[in-house]
Parts: C-alpha cells; sequence; structure tokens
C-alpha cells in the first residue's frame, strides 16, 4: 500500500512538503515547508526562505493542511522539492481520479477509517470518511503530484499509532 | 508491503539525511518512532537500520562521524559515542 491520498491519514507524514490552507490563527495561513516532528496535536513544519530554515508548530486541530505526494516524498535530498515550487502549483484542469475514488473508497477502507474514528473524540467512520474533503490530482510539469487536503483533526492521534487499524491484532 | 513497513522504510531515510545534516536529534527522534511502529506492528527492523542506529541512545550512527568500527577476531564491534558497544560475527 502505497502513499496515496486514501492511505496519507495513516502513513508517515514527517518529510512530506506541507501547506497550511486554513487556520483558527490566520497568521499560520499559507505556510509551506516539509513535516519535520509530528507529535500527537502538532505538526512541525519547517520553512525555507532565502536558504534560512525555521521550524513552526503548528497545531492540528483548527487548521487544514495539504499534503503534496510525490514520487520522491521521503527523498533523501532535502531541499531540492522545496515545498511548493510555483509551477507545480499552476491550476491546471485535472481531478481524473473521480472515479478512482469511488472504486476505492467504499471497498476496503471502511475499516481503516473507523480505527481512526476512534481515536479522535467523538466522531464516528461515517463523519469521517466524507471528512476527507477535497482530493485533487494535477498534473503539471511532467511530474505527477497530488494534492491532499486533509482537516487536521482528522490526524490527531500518536503518531506511531496512526496506522493500526481496529480489530487487525493478533491477540485480541 | 503494507503501510507499517514503509512507515519504516521512510522514517529510516529520513533518520539518515537528519543525521548527515548534523541534527541530530532529529534523527534520534525518527529512530525512535520508527522502533515504535516496528514494535506496535510487530515488524523486524530492516538489518541495515539495525546496525546503525545505537540500542541505547538511538542515534543514527555514521562510522567516522559519531561511531568506530574496529575489526576483531571473528567480529566487528562498532562503537557509538555514548559508550556502547554492538558485535557482529563475520565468517571466514
Amino acid at each position: 500500500m502505497a502513499l496515496t491520498p486514501e492511505t496519507l491519514p495513516r502513513h508517515e507524514l514527517n518529510g512530506l512538503p506541507v501547506r497550511v490552507v486554513e487556520s483558527d490563527d490566520a497568521s499560520r495561513v499559507g505556510l509551506a515547508g516539509r513535516v519535520v516532528i509530528e507529535t500527537t496535536k502538532t505538526l512541525s513544519i519547517e520553512v525555507r526562505r532565502d536558504g534560512e530554515s525555521r521550524v513552526v508548530m503548528v497545531p492540528k486541530s483548527g487548521s487544514t493542511f495539504e499534503f503534496a505526494i510525490t514520487d520522491d516524498a521521503a527523498d533523501d535530498r532535502r531541499g531540492t522539492l522545496d515545498g511548493f515550487p510555483d509551477e507545480i502549483r499552476e491550476p491546471e484542469k485535472g481531478s481524473g481520479t473521480a472515479s478512482k475514488l469511488a472504486n476505492t473508497e467504499p471497498a476496503g477502507d471502511t475499516e481503516d477509517r473507523s480505527s481512526s474514528a476512534a481515536d479522535r473524540a467523538g466522531g464516528d467512520a461515517a463523519d469521517c470518511r466524507d471528512d476527507v474533503p477535497s482530493r485533487d490530482r494535477r498534473r503539471a510539469a511532467g511530474e505527477d503530484v497530488a494534492y491532499v487536503t486533509v482537516d487536521g483533526s482528522r490526524l490527531l492521534s500518536r503518531p506511531a499509532r496512526r496506522t493500526e487499524t481496529s480489530g487487525d491484532s493478533p491477540w485480541q | 508491503m503494507d503501510i507499517a513497513a514503509e512507515r519504516i522504510e521512510r522514517l529510516h531515510s529520513l533518520a539518515r539525511a537528519a543525521a548527515a545534516d548534523g541534527a541530530d536529534d532529529r534523527a534520534r527522534y525518527y529512530v525512535r518512532l520508527a522502533r515504535r511502529v516496528a514494535e506496535r506492528n510487530r515488524l523486524t527492523l530492516p538489518r541495515a537500520f539495525r546496525q546503525f542506529t545505537c540500542d541505547r541512545c538511538d542515534t543514527y550512527l555514521r562510522p567516522g562521524k559519531n561511531a568506530r568500527v574496529r575489526v576483531r577476531d571473528g567480529h566487528v564491534v562498532i562503537t557509538c559515542d555514548c559508550g556502547a558497544h554492538a558485535r557482529y560475527p563475520y565468517e571466514g
């Protein structure tokens, strides 16, 4: 199971290029960089500007994040794909994944979602599925980049435990 | 390969990159997270990960930087800067 828009909330976030699209604190909107540290309730984003980098801690709740999924998401060469280059950001019409999403969504993912729902305070699986709001995939600059917008409250869980699915344990 | 194994691989390369950048604390954070993920999902960590991380202080080891590699009779000793030794046998 590769890193796809469907698996992103359960996958590793460290190292992914991210952008804050909505936040309770207006000054955080538009921050773009890479996730370097994740805690239960926050993401630390390394923002690079003019060669200098600083790390900003953003609370998950109350923010909406846009992750970019590229082939070299976990690349060793940090900084080569720094945040969101402008040419990739050019909106070309896309969203060709609609049919694919319709196939994959209800099938295998119901159980996965319910586990992350359990982690959140008071949410049910159905909510959760609708919660992954807009996923748009655009093709630009000859590179396949998928942008996934996730509400921060969906990511509220311990970093090591987000991957797990409920009822999967051989001990139960 | 399931998500947990992929996470471990990603964290491994992140830890290596962080250690190369000199961000030792961040590398340690990635190593600890990878260990925790492996533990929770009952996976075996890759051998390269096991041998180049310190069991005692979770540092990502880079021979020549923060680790000493010495060949002894029948085994290799990797010593972390924190003082922990790890011995790996070899044949021949």
